[in-house]
């Protein structure tokens, strides 16, 4: 059941994500032109290029990690090491059975 | 709001350009995510073949290289797999190896000019990767057979005995090492990432026989490199304004998801996996180097063959190299795939034992 919310919640976010990132890259493609060209300027404008791959790899790569969770594909978690359980030996006492 | 572009600089896109980069990003992202690099040296020239000028491959492609490798670090970052400290000492002597290697092409460049470098390069790669590649590849076999957890290499052992100040210690990587062996590590990654373009050829290897990581530290921590000398180097193309934004989002749209499922596939396979891709990966990509030399030799007049033998050789050397991606793309699917039946196997079975 957890696992199926972690799913559900995982297809909400990578909804949201996807239209985010749907969102990032029509506008640089509808204005794909006067994009390239200003970003190309050099100089100061070395920023905006710069810019948009970080707002890119941040939103996207949201979309990415919630697409490979809702499919199901996700990190196994490393199996965690058995501790053996400390038992606390008897104590050798001298005891006299009288 | 129409611009015209400079039809020298910029290419005009079509849906198959488009298809060809958005594949080439997402299958080099997945072998990046999982072996830490790699995907670089097929993007260059593969963009060069749509008509892109080298320079602005280059910088296209280096933009998109430092967005990738950061979502991959976090991602492996999670996993505990990344040694930052380790990947920030290293990227700091790289750094250093990068304007080297910059002085020695132009030297070479000025000396032999265009064919001369590009000699240069082929040799150095072919060199480089028969080498190491070779060597790893080989410890991928043995240690796969074996089937047991990886050794530390004998001679990271001998290293890590010698105490030479300033001793370092890299907590993740579980690795105590004098400074200075872990600077020709980064500087002969950085040497390698100015000659050939994918610098973690030598430093993912360097950081598990020199410095004593795992494969899974060492291909995570190169993230870490990667990020750092990508960005700095994408800065200095950006200033001066070689950047083509629409082919870095395109390949960039495809590397993030495939980064990030290479990164899932080290926590599902073998570790061992890692080297043996890493090891294939570099050997097929050394024989499709080789098939470039005549052609540089030819142009050097030190060799008199058939112009008709160089085109096809320069053809099949381009398909040797989208063929060493692709074989390390399915590689690392093909294993995911099977480990994960394996493991819902064992779970189906522990459940029917309950």
């Amino acid at each position: 059941m957890a696992q199926e919310m972690t799913k559900k919640q995982a297809l909400v976010r990578m909804i949201g994500f996807g239209i985010a990132s749907a969102a990032v890259f029509g506008t640089v493609f509808h204005f794909a032109s006067p994009i390239t060209e200003i970003f190309s300027r050099g100089g100061m404008y070395a920023a905006l290029p710069i810019a948009t791959v970080f707002l890119v790899s941040y939103v996207h790569g949201a979309f990415a990690s919630n697409l490979w969770s809702a499919l199901g594909i996700e990190a196994k978690r490393p199996a965690k090491a058995v501790q053996p359980t400390k038992t606390k030996r008897p104590e050798v006492r001298a005891t006299l059975n009288a | 709001m129409d611009v015209a572009l400079d039809s020298l600089k910029f290419i005009d896109l079509t849906a198959s350009s488009i298809a060809f980069l958005f594949i080439v990003g997402f299958i080099g992202g997945l072998v990046s995510g999982f072996i830490g690099s790699g995907g670089a040296f097929v993007l260059t020239p593969g963009m060069m073949s749509l008509g892109v000028p080298g320079t602005v491959a280059v910088a296209s492609n280096m933009c998109h290289k430092f967005p990738k490798a950061l979502v991959g670090a976090i991602k492996r970052f999670r996993y505990g797999q990344v040694d930052i400290k380790l990947g920030l000492v290293m990227a700091a002597s790289a750094g250093i190896g990068v304007q080297v290697g910059i002085k020695i092409q132009n030297m070479i460049l000025a000396a032999w000019g265009q064919a001369g470098s590009n000699l240069y390069v082929s040799l150095s790669f072919v060199a480089v990767l028969v080498l190491v590649g070779g060597y790893v590849f080989r410890d991928a076999m043995t240690s796969g057979k074996r089937g047991a957890a990886e050794a530390v290499a004998p001679l990271a052992l001998r290293l890590q005995k010698i105490e030479l100040w300033p001793m370092m210690t890299f907590k993740t990587a579980g690795v105590r090492i004098s400074m200075w062996f872990t600077i020709p590590v980064g500087f002969a990654t950085g040497m390698l990432a100015a000659t050939i373009a994918v610098g973690g050829f030598i430093g993912v290897p360097g950081m598990i026989y020199v410095i004593g990581a795992t494969g899974l530290v060492a291909s995570a921590s190169e993230l870490v490199i990667a990020f750092a000398m990508g960005l700095g180097g994408t800065i200095n193309w950006a200033m001066h304004g070689m950047v083509d934004i629409r082919l870095t989002l395109i390949i960039l749209a495809g590397s993030l998801l495939g980064v990030q499922l290479g990164a899932i596939g080290t926590t599902i396979v073998k570790e061992s996996l890692i080297k043996f891709v890493m090891g294939s990966i570099m050997l097929i990509v050394a024989v499709s180097r080789a098939l470039a030399v005549p052609k540089y030799l030819a142009e050097l007049k030190l060799l008199d063959i058939d112009p008709g033998y160089v085109s096809i050789m320069d053809k099949a050397s381009f398909v040797i190299m989208c063929a060493a991606l692709t074989f390390g793309a399915v590689i690392i699917l093909g294993s995911m795939y099977k480990a994960r039946k394996a493991n819902a196997r064992l779970e189906q079975e522990a459940y029917s034992q309950a």
